[in-house]
């Protein structure tokens, strides 16, 4: 590009971000393209290196194929298995910060309708850094609704360059298709952010709060006695508007409401009357319970067979947003009462995209149809009468994504034993398969719900930003070490076992690490209940400090758990972030000992969210099942670079030491998760106390799930003696001295600045 | 030795699924002959072997038979290690999964014994869509390496696969037979 060419590009910038208001100095790269952030993303590929199982052989996108890329074969075009892999996870990555950014743009549009542009961003006293994402990678500090307009412009077009890359014959190397999905990711943080700012101002959420309102939890939350709506999907611009109608009119007590999914979670940081049925995994299962009178469809992982399911159990069914409308009629201009009669008397279903059209009609209609429906789950006796006709043919089990003997538990209740099928549901992820295949139509979703816990549990509705102050208490210790680690427990509901989620929580709040969680893994973790009944977020502070648990909220939310990170940088070791991306991410990479984990990761929205956590320098654990993500980012501990500067000394040293290890990595079972999360959490920035700490937890989880004895890499993470935790010391000075083992030098300043071609100066990590 | 073998269209271009299947081996004996031609076996013992019994014993204990009858070095993935320190059994090397083969995939790799990769590479109690995953990944990167799967579930990323066992008596009878072979030849 032509220097002309440059100067103009980045003066239209620089006016897109009011680079002119010196808020900080614009750093590097404001509003950066493809290529700007590229160097970074090769430093992060040459240590950890992208790992393919590919799910296919074939590539079947062009009309030159199929083409089968095994055994070296290329395709017509010339991509080789590598590469379509990439491309693929490209292509999850743009899905995924699409979904986000769409729903970000939509509800802008609407907050701005209702507010107006000028509506000033407020976060409360709380939080004076409220956009980090925005801040580090556009430069630009929003102060208003119509500010964000700029961020949601800028990754559309980002969007539309990825997206054209992955047509055929664009690309054709691996690396930069990871570049480029780790561009993606980035892109939907800001997507996230966007979301998460316009709802909070728009819809005065909870912010600038730790301890936000308990709200009911599970699918028995509901006074079944009264009329139910059913929310399910992200997008709250609807369900928020049911809430008004019902206060509007003097209902708000007479009509139960609540969802499934992140719309769930929003809505109940609108009102702590609304109900959480549960995550993903549950929908299906709730849904073919008929206990919602009404269902409202808005966006994102909701049942495509939504219209059959709904109208299957009676329960009447309105899609409110135009990403979904199921090729139903659409009555956004049709007149209220007459919407109402054709659904009540008819059972017609509607898309209806005005929310307020759709709260009117939800309600009425729910009141309507309510009192003539049956709404109680099945009893033992029909569950035992429907199981009786299992003939053990076991194709139920042969469909299972989750390889559970579902067969044998129906013909355990056949004979009055629900144990089995108890077990079955705690894993089930609701995918509904097996009934589908099941020959004899026996309705295991039902006979599931004599199972099904009737238990109603709490979450704390999610509470948004983490506060400034909050980072300045736990910056020093998260960066020296001596709070372990931060694990965020995010993402989708497709688990090994449901039941996980809230044995790692307990695992880590009780040794002191800073807990936070978002979407359906912040529902999952709150159903359980201790030995004095209490839920996780009755036991655990909800400030963000040691041996916290903090639900930020939804899927979208998880932009505050990154942007805490950032905030790190920012506030506490107060390095500037405006444009100034890789520094905030080296800053994350080498001293933030934070650790993403998407234990039930199913969606392309989960993929664009970790690769975003992956290039701020973030790692994160998948389940076992997450292989088929395609994609990992492995180091390989004892061979590849671990060299650093450090950036007092301006020296290029050789740790040797695989802090993180890895950048996105699939942990096989629980147990060997929680080993791996706390070695994760080390930093090369650990003080000799903080890294004791960090390795006092490796060591002590190693014994308690490996079997004893001492990790086989503990010795990559022992620089001097004083790292070894006093309780273990006699036994890892042995083991050292039995290996030959030699200390070193910690890094005074470690930072990748420097040992990479980048136009930022090693100054620069210096606060 | 039997091949599952899928009809192929004569159109290739358009219809071929891709998809180089396992070949199918149900005679211990033939599993073994592969066994014994390995200069650097691996027996990569996964964490499901904990959980299932097959007659009156852990699947591991057929692991480690086997493991034992062959002499073949054991890698042990998750939390496996804890189950094999019970039997006395120091695995040679603890690695995840995904782990284990991304080092499997270099072909310059030293192997767990630090004696060079390995040739062959048995697995057993993995479960299903994580092990296809990996098994896919082998297939495509490591063309340096067999690999031969011994649960009872057909995987069609493998070189060798038992077919789909639904009785555990013929799936044992298979390990046995293993086992036995291993220590006969």
């Amino acid at each position: 590009m032509e220097l002309k060419e440059i100067s103009k590009r980045l003066e239209e910038v620089y006016q897109k971000i009011k680079a002119d208001i010196n808020w900080e100095p614009v750093g590097p790269t404001p509003m950066p393209e493809l290529p700007e952030l590229r160097n970074w993303d090769m430093r992060l590929l040459k240590t950890y290196k992208p790992f393919y199982a590919p799910f296919c052989d074939m590539c079947c996108l062009c009309t030159y194929g199929k083409c089968d890329l095994t055994e070296n074969r290329r395709g017509a075009c010339g991509i080789d298995i590598a590469t379509q892999q990439a491309r693929l996870v490209l292509m999850a990555c743009l899905i995924g910060c699409a979904c986000h950014t769409g729903h970000a743009a939509h509800i802008l549009d609407l907050l701005i309708e209702k507010h107006g542009p000028n509506k000033k961003i407020d976060l409360g006293e709380g939080v004076a850094v409220e956009a980090p994402h925005i801040r580090t990678v556009l430069g630009m500090k929003p102060e208003t609704l119509g500010d964000l307009k700029v961020a949601i412009e800028y990754v559309y077009k980002e969007l539309t360059h990825l997206l054209s890359a992955v047509h055929t014959g664009q690309e054709g190397s691996y690396l930069d298709y990871e570049s480029k999905a780790l561009h993606a990711g980035m892109l939907d943080h800001v997507g996230m952010e966007v979301a998460e700012l316009a709802q909070i101002t728009g819809f005065n959420y909870p912010t600038s709060v730790a301890e936000t309102p308990l709200v009911g939890l599970g699918w028995n939350a509901f006074d079944k006695t009264k009329p139910i709506i059913l929310f399910v999907g992200h997008n709250p611009a609807t369900s928020t508007a049911v809430v008004d109608y019902l206060r509007e009119n003097g209902l708000y007590d007479k009509v139960e409401f609540g969802g499934i999914c992140c719309t769930a979670l929003e809505t109940s940081r609108y009102s702590d009357r609304a109900k959480v049925v549960g995550p993903l995994s549950r929908q299906l299962f709730f849904v073919r319970s008929g206990i919602a009178d009404v269902i409202m469809t808005d966006e994102q992982c909701i049942r495509t067979d939504m219209p059959q399911e709904a109208a299957k159990v009676g329960s009447a069914l309105i899609a409110t947003l135009e990403k979904v409308m199921y090729g139903l009629e659409d009555a956004t201009s049709m007149d209220t009462d007459e919407i109402v009669r054709k659904m009540v008397d008819e059972k017609k279903q509607f898309a209806i995209l005005d929310p307020k059209k759709a709260a009117e009609v939800a309600v009425k209609v729910a009141l309507e149809i309510a009192p003539k429906r049956r709404k109680e789950w099945i009893t033992e006796e029909e569950a035992k009468q429907f199981a009786q006709k299992c003939g053990l043919c076991g194709l139920c089990e042969q469909v299972c994504p989750n390889l559970f003997e579902i067969g044998k538990g129906i013909s355990e209740v056949a004979k009055g034993n629900f144990d089995v099928i108890r077990d079955i549901f705690n894993l089930c992820i609701g995918c509904g398969k097996c009934e589908e295949e099941c020959p004899r139509n026996i309705p295991i979703f039902k006979i599931m719900q004599q199972a099904a816990s009737k238990e109603v549990w709490t979450i704390r509705a999610g509470r948004g930003p983490i506060m400034d102050t909050e980072i300045r208490n736990v910056g020093a210790p998260i960066t020296l070490g001596t709070i372990p680690g931060v694990i965020a427990l995010v993402g989708c509901s497709n688990y090994p076992d449901h039941r996980d989620l809230a044995e790692i929580v307990e695992e880590f709040a009780k040794r002191k690490y800073i807990v936070v969680l978002s979407g359906c893994a912040a529902m999952v973790a709150g159903m359980w209940k201790d030995a004095d009944g209490k839920t996780i977020y009755e036991k655990y502070p909800g400030t963000f400090d040691a041996g916290c648990v903090v639900n930020v909220g939804s899927c979208v939310a998880n932009s505050h758990i990154t942007g805490a990170a950032i905030k790190i940088a920012n506030i506490f070791a107060a390095l500037p972030l405006r444009a100034n991306y890789e520094v905030m991410a080296d800053y994350v990479l080498n001293r933030v000992g934070a650790v993403g984990v998407a234990w039930g990761a199913y969606s392309q929205k989960a993929a664009a969210i970790a690769t975003g956590c992956n290039r701020l320098g973030i790692p994160v654990v998948v389940g076992p099942h997450a292989s088929k993500y395609r994609r990992l980012y492995l180091s390989r501990k004892e061979e590849d670079d671990w060299k650093v500067m450090d950036a007092r000394k301006k020296q290029i040293v050789d740790t040797g030491e695989p802090s993180p290890e890895h950048l996105i990595y699939v942990c096989e079972t629980k147990e060997k998760l929680m080993v791996t999360l706390a070695k994760l959490c080390i930093r090369k920035n650990d003080t000799p106390q903080g890294r004791a700490i960090k390795l006092n937890h490796y060591i002590s989880l190693y014994k308690k799930y490996m079997g004893g004895g001492l990790p086989e890499d503990l010795h990559l993470y022992v620089r001097r003696d004083p790292d070894i935790p006093l309780v273990y010391k006699k036994e890892v000075k042995a083991y050292l001295e039995s290996i030959g083992w030699k200390p070193k030098e910690p890094v005074g300043l470690p930072t990748w600045i420097g040992t990479y071609p980048t136009k930022v100066p090693v100054e620069a990590v210096i606060h | 030795m039997s091949q599952l073998s899928p009809i192929l269209p004569f159109h290739r271009v358009n219809t071929l699924t891709g998809v180089r299947t396992a070949r199918m081996v149900e005679d211990p004996k033939d599993l073994v002959k592969q066994i014994k031609k390995a200069k650097r076996p691996l027996i990569v013992i996964g964490p499901l072997t904990t959980k299932i019994t097959l007659g009156d014993r852990l699947l591991i204990e057929y692991a480690i038979d086997i493991a034992k009858a062959g002499s073949i070095p054991i890698c042990a993935t998750a939390t496996t290690r804890a189950k094999l320190l019970e039997y006395g059994i120091k695995p040679d090397s603890v690695y995840d999964v995904v782990e284990i083969i991304n080092a499997l995939k270099d072909q310059e790799w030293k192997g767990v014994k630090g004696e060079g990769n390995h040739d062959l590479v048995l697995f057993l109690g993995i479960r299903s869509d994580l092990a296809n995953q990996g098994l896919s990944t082998l297939k495509h990167f490591a063309p340096h390496l067999s690999t031969v799967t011994l649960c009872k579930f057909y995987h069609p990323h493998a070189d060798y696969s038992l077919p789909n066992i639904f009785k555990d008596e013929k799936w044992k009878a298979i390990l046995e037979g293993i086992i036995e072979n291993l220590k006969t030849e």
